[in-house]
């Protein structure tokens, strides 16, 4: 503890970030992250007139652009490294994160049987995009190349301390989402959003929602149960 | 609880199995009834209005034929307008490509094959009109509508293959009976429909489909015999130009005029299946179907000139067909059949081709040729064709169909409160009888005018309408109390099969705590309760192959999922094999389209059909040569190795190549593969499959025991080397017998099936057993789906059904079609042998060596059960399923082709489990037999 006092010289903001306690802080990013989706698709209806429905790659660029930023600007924050890495560094590893997650994502889709094909490539490629943003690029953000953190994540599932909370829970949310939003795709119901990446999409924005929700009730949860978590906490991510 | 002794084990599931096939075939046979005709035929007493005293029916069979003929036509009052009839049936031809669909004519192609049926129908000699079919458009319930003019049942499409004598009322009995003399060429199926009824015949079976030459001369023969009797005096024809098969049935009267003459036209229905229904073929084909038109009508014409025998020629086809030139479903394009009505009389009335149901093709004809209606037909007369007789007869040929209507749906009431009927028909009849007799008196006093006609025959249509809706729509009422015994039964041994697995599991892993929570374990629940819950919706039931495949991917994420997160051993190779299974998956499913909805988006098999063969023949030798790589690899691995091994192996690349040549030699090129030396080289290659596998596999205990001593050893090894026979004699027979485009398709299911087994041998104990074979069997039904398969009969290759066969025979082409069908969850239950060797370890064998039975309790338990269960849950849930549904729309349409193949699955699954445990137990008392008597 003494030693990450010591070590923690950095910005105004690190220090922000411990003063405090960590339910609000998951709120606030959160909350942020969840303004920037809101924002991009208000941004699509009223200054582009684009919508998911009809013009599925616009609208889905529109969305990783703008969330891509916010997420990767609000988990430098919480990096894992303080004190060997820069924010500057952590926001390069995130953008660095998103081409292999959509890469990741994209072959995850396509394994459970999205179309391939020239006329659904520009889709595909949003969409995995958007959800890199959603699962890869906040834990790239945050631990960058450290395997046993993403092992510790996406392996085992076992998360310790809110920011593993924060990362996993709503990246799970995203994907299982995701997951269920496939499925209205094979009925008969000649709807223009049974189309392959629509209804994924919407599946996963709901879980993602979902999944903060969920990161942010156990984290206040948690944090009640035990008055010295936020001890707890600090120790585990900063040492 | 104690354990469970082997024998008791045993016992208890053959007696689930037992339960299972018991209640199953008494809620088969409830819930598809053979249809409740009416006995009996109608006699005189149809030319009188229907009464209430069932006495009156009177013995009239003891009439002279001319006399009985003469009382018709006294009874009927209406005098035939024709003498005699050709009936031509074509098989498989949809009516747009005569009449053009939705008043569209025919494209020109189309249009100039046939230039004599398109002068007739333009210079309105003929009256075409769209014969909607009612599925399964399958031939032989179709012919049975056509003659009886009732709907035939569902299980008619099983008897498909076992053509039964019709014994119900039908217009060609009618016929005979006042005299008619018949002479039939061509098809069996009339043969056996109509046994005793036609004079003169030659029948060919019409189940020889890939043959479309042979037998033209024999016909060609026949059809100058005939109409060399009928003093036709037509021998310029050249009916060997006729590559088909025909049924002709031409009948003579020595001292009267009459004919009757059906001609089954089989070659287009052949062609679409061989060709599909763009085929190149097609052209021909309906250009030599148009020459027998023009052949038969000019006869007509000269004999009407000479005799003035007025002669009705009717082509009718059976069914339609759809793009790839399947049938049997209930799409636009294969219930479109054709009705065409060539005669002297025919005055064409309307512009446009109206659409009949297939039914009232025989009220109409019964009514034309004076007969009464067969008694159980539901069909109403086609008004136009009675339009050069008077106003009297029109009425009363209506009045007739009324009446037989109105008695059929009084003995299908269930309540026989005769006359009493206060439903909507009864009384649109009775509005229709009452001006129907306004009409006649005014009639009597001239002073009817047009408006009470239009009026009389506008109520009667009403009611025949309505009358005719009321019948086609299925008797809804089903013996419940048997639906419910065999629902509660297959429930039984549904629950039987889940206790013992339960039992098992509680056995093999006592110490595992079961609160805790594994994904890939609860994933195979989960994929079951999703596939049974889905089942309720019929598009999900149409599109069921997304389903599979998208539970199968995610199950094998899952798996690679923990295999990341289990890291320990060598996780790169692990990794490999499930990326390898998915990739395989994800190219599977891209393979066909299938399903109802999106056929017709690209996929891989269309784009291969389109480029032909040049892309086709160097995948089948890819296939081939993977499938043989894997055999041998798969064999080298085997522990011990010997020259017996090297033997079995190069009996397999000699069985491959043997495969290759065939495939290269004769596939792909039209009619190649009905030749005498094609069907003896398939003959020779079915020989040597099933005499290396039977030999391989019961030699193998004995083989290894001489290579070996170790018990456990023997055990493995000559279960690794059955298994091992089992899926590449079954491969090499799959690379024979499916569609050239499939043979990959193949190749894949089994890399996919290899690979799980390894996968499952490296990771030790990490994937269960059960879990293992519950994926095996995911992995089959999702193959089943790749290779084109969906749930609906139109689907099933019959052409596939008779390659290597000389002679029609109705058991070997249904094994075939069978083995070609389940290919892929069959090569899945074959594959658990070898999963049950490799999972055999020493511990397991080792433990029980002294007892036999509980060696055999622990290697068979999970791959038999597992297997049996899930698809017992599936079967009990869409049987279930199918009650509920029995008053959906899609009943006839989704649920039941549906319900056909879960139960064949479920034969399926029924003898794979037997083949596993008859090899497994055969092989395991063999080695330890050879043992003690070794020890001793």
């Amino acid at each position: 503890m003494k030693n990450n006092q010591k070590n923690n010289k950095g910005t105004a903001a690190a220090d922000g970030v411990r003063n405090q306690s960590p339910s609000k802080l998951l709120l606030l990013s959160h909350f942020i992250c969840g303004i920037g989706i809101v924002l991009s698709f208000w941004l699509a209806i009223n200054v582009f007139s684009i919508s998911l429905i009809k013009n599925p790659v616009e609208t889905l660029r529109l969305l990783w652009l703008i969330e891509v930023p916010v997420v990767i600007l609000i988990y430098s924050f919480f990096r894992k490294d303080k004190n060997q890495s820069s924010y500057l560094k952590a926001v390069a590893r995130g953008l660095l994160g998103l081409p292999v997650g959509a890469v990741v994502n994209a072959l995850g889709a396509i394994a459970l049987g999205a179309p391939v094909g020239s006329r659904y490539f520009l889709r595909t490629l949003n969409w995995s995009l958007l959800m890199s943003a959603f699962t890869f690029v906040p834990a790239a953000s945050v631990y960058g190349s450290s395997w046993v953190d993403w092992h510790r994540i996406f392996a085992h599932t076992k998360p310790i301390g809110f920011i593993d909370y924060m990362i996993c829970i709503p990246a799970y949310g995203a994907v299982i989402g995701g997951w269920f939003g496939a499925w209205p795709m094979p009925l008969d119901w000649e709807r223009p959003w049974q189309e392959w990446p629509i209804c994924v999409t919407y599946g996963a924005l709901i879980g993602y929602f979902i999944g903060m929700l969920a990161s942010f009730s156990f984290v206040v949860h948690v944090s009640r149960q035990h008055k010295n978590w936020k001890i707890i906490i600090y120790v585990c991510t900063w040492s | 609880m104690g354990s469970l002794t082997c024998a008791n084990f045993t016992l208890l599931t053959a007696l689930a199995i037992l339960l299972q096939i018991t209640g199953l075939s008494l809620f088969v046979f409830g819930f598809f009834p053979i249809k409740p005709a009416l006995s009996g035929v109608s006699g005189p007493e149809s030319f009188r209005p229907p009464s209430c005293d069932s006495t009156e029916a009177q013995n009239h069979t003891d009439l002279h034929p001319d006399q009985l003929k003469s009382l018709y036509q006294k009874l009927s009052e209406i005098p035939p307008s024709y003498d005699r009839l050709i009936l031509m049936v074509i098989d498989g031809l949809p009516a747009e490509f005569v009449l053009g669909r939705d008043d569209q004519p025919p494209s020109k192609i189309l249009k100039d094959s046939m230039p004599y049926t398109q002068s007739l129908l333009a210079n309105k000699m003929a009256l075409g009109y769209h014969a909607k079919a009612a599925p399964p458009t399958v031939t032989l319930p179709r012919l049975k509508a056509m003659t009886t003019g009732s709907i035939g049942g569902f299980l008619d499409v099983l008897f498909n293959f076992n053509t039964q004598a019709l014994l119900e009322d039908n217009i060609i009995g009618q016929l005979f009976r006042i005299g008619w003399k018949m002479v039939m060429l061509g098809d069996e199926t009339w043969l056996k429909l109509f046994p005793g009824l036609f004079t003169r015949h030659d029948g060919v079976s019409s189940f020889f489909v890939k043959d479309t030459v042979q037998v033209d001369h024999n016909v060609s023969r026949h059809l100058s015999y005939e109409l060399y009797h009928s003093d036709w005096n037509l021998l310029l024809l050249r009916v060997n130009l006729i590559v088909a098969r025909q049924l002709y049935i031409a009948s003579t009267l020595e001292f009267s005029t009459i004919s009757f003459q059906i001609l089954h036209y089989l070659g287009l229905d052949h062609v679409g299946h061989l060709g599909g229904r763009n085929s190149v073929m097609m052209g021909p084909k309906l250009q030599e179907m148009d020459d027998i038109i023009k052949l038969i009508h000019s006869s007509t014409i000269k004999s009407q000139e000479r005799d003035h025998t007025r002669t009705l020629l009717v082509v009718v086809s059976d069914h339609g067909m759809q793009g790839n030139g399947n049938h049997g479903g209930s799409s636009y394009e294969e219930t479109d059949s054709l009705a065409l009505f060539i005669g002297p009389g025919i005055s064409h009335v309307s512009a446009t081709y109206d659409t009949i149901s297939q039914v009232d093709i025989t009220p109409t004809l019964a009514l034309l040729f004076g007969v009464p209606i067969p008694k159980n037909n539901a069909g109403y007369l086609i008004a136009d064709l009675f339009h050069p007789i008077g106003d009297h007869q029109l009425l009363r040929a209506m009045e007739l169909n009324s009446w037989q209507l109105l008695r059929l749906l009084q003995a299908k009431a269930t309540d026989s409160t005769c006359g009493s009927l206060k439903d909507e028909s009864s009384s649109l009849y009775l509005d229709a009888a009452a001006l129907h007799g306004s009409w006649k008196s005014k009639n009597v006093l001239r002073s009817a005018s047009n408006n009470d006609l239009k009026s009389t025959v506008l109520a009667y249509n009403e009611f025949l309408r309505t009358a005719s809706n009321q019948l086609s729509r299925r008797a809804t009422d089903k013996p419940i109390g048997l639906l419910a015994l065999g629902v509660m039964t297959m429930l039984l041994s549904c629950v039987m099969f889940l206790g013992l697995l339960f039992k098992l599991g509680q056995e093999f892993y006592p110490n595992i705590q079961t609160h805790k929570f594994h994904l890939p374990e609860a994933l195979v629940g989960g994929i079951i309760v999703i596939i049974v819950l889905s089942m309720g919706s019929s598009s999900l039931v149409e599109e069921e192959q997304y389903l599979w495949h998208f539970m199968t991917s995610t199950f094998f994420l899952v798996l690679l999922h923990k295999t990341i997160k289990s890291a320990t051993g060598n996780v790169t190779s692990q990794l490999f094999l499930v990326a390898v299974i998915l990739i395989s998956g994800r190219i599977l499913k891209g393979w066909h389209q299938g399903g109802v909805n999106w056929t017709h988006l690209p996929d891989i098999s269309k784009s291969l059909e389109i480029c032909g063969s040049p892309c086709i023949k160097p995948l089948q030798i890819i296939s081939m040569f993977l499938v043989i790589s894997l055999c041998l690899y798969t064999l080298s691995s085997l522990r011990s190795r010997g020259n017996i091994v090297i033997l079995i192996g190069l009996s397999y690349l000699s069985t491959g190549l043997l495969v290759l040549r065939y495939v290269i030699k004769y596939q792909g090129d039209g009619s190649g593969t009905s030749g005498n030396d094609a069907i003896l080289a398939v003959q020779l290659i079915y020989g040597i499959i099933i005499t290396s596998v039977t030999v391989t596999v019961i030699a193998s205990p004995w083989f290894m025991y001489f290579q070996s001593k170790d018990l456990v050893l023997v055990i493995k090894d000559s279960l690794y080397l059955s298994g091992t026979t089992y899926m590449f004699g079954w491969c090499l027979l799959q690379h024979l017998l499916q569609q050239p485009v499939n043979s990959m398709v193949i190749s894949l299911i089994l890399v996919q099936i290899i690979a799980t087994i390894y996968h499952a041998s490296r990771g030790g104990s990490d994937v269960k057993q059960w879990v293992e074979i519950a994926a095996i069997y995911y992995l089959g039904m999702a193959g089943h789906f790749s290779l084109g398969n969906t749930n609906t009969l139109a689907t099933i290759d019959v052409a596939g059904a008779f390659i290597g066969i000389s002679s029609h025979s109705t058991v070997l082409s249904g094994v075939i079609m069978f083995v070609i069908t389940y290919a892929s969850p069959m090569l899945a239950l074959l594959g658990l042998v070898m999963s049950i060797s490799v999972r055999a370890n020493n511990t397991i064998l080792k433990i029980h060596e002294v007892n036999t039975g509980e060696v055999l309790k622990t290697i068979l338990g999970f791959p038999c059960l597992v297997p049996l269960g899930l698809n017992s849950v599936l079967l009990v849930a869409y049987t279930i399923i199918l009650l509920v549904m029995r008053n959906h729309l899609f009943i006839w349409t989704v649920f039941s082709p549906k319900y056909i193949y879960v139960v064949v699955t479920t034969i399926c699954v029924l003898v794979g489990v037997l083949i596993v445990a008859s090899t497994v137990t055969y092989i395991i008392l063999t080695a330890v037999f050879l043992r003690k008597k070794s020890a001793s």
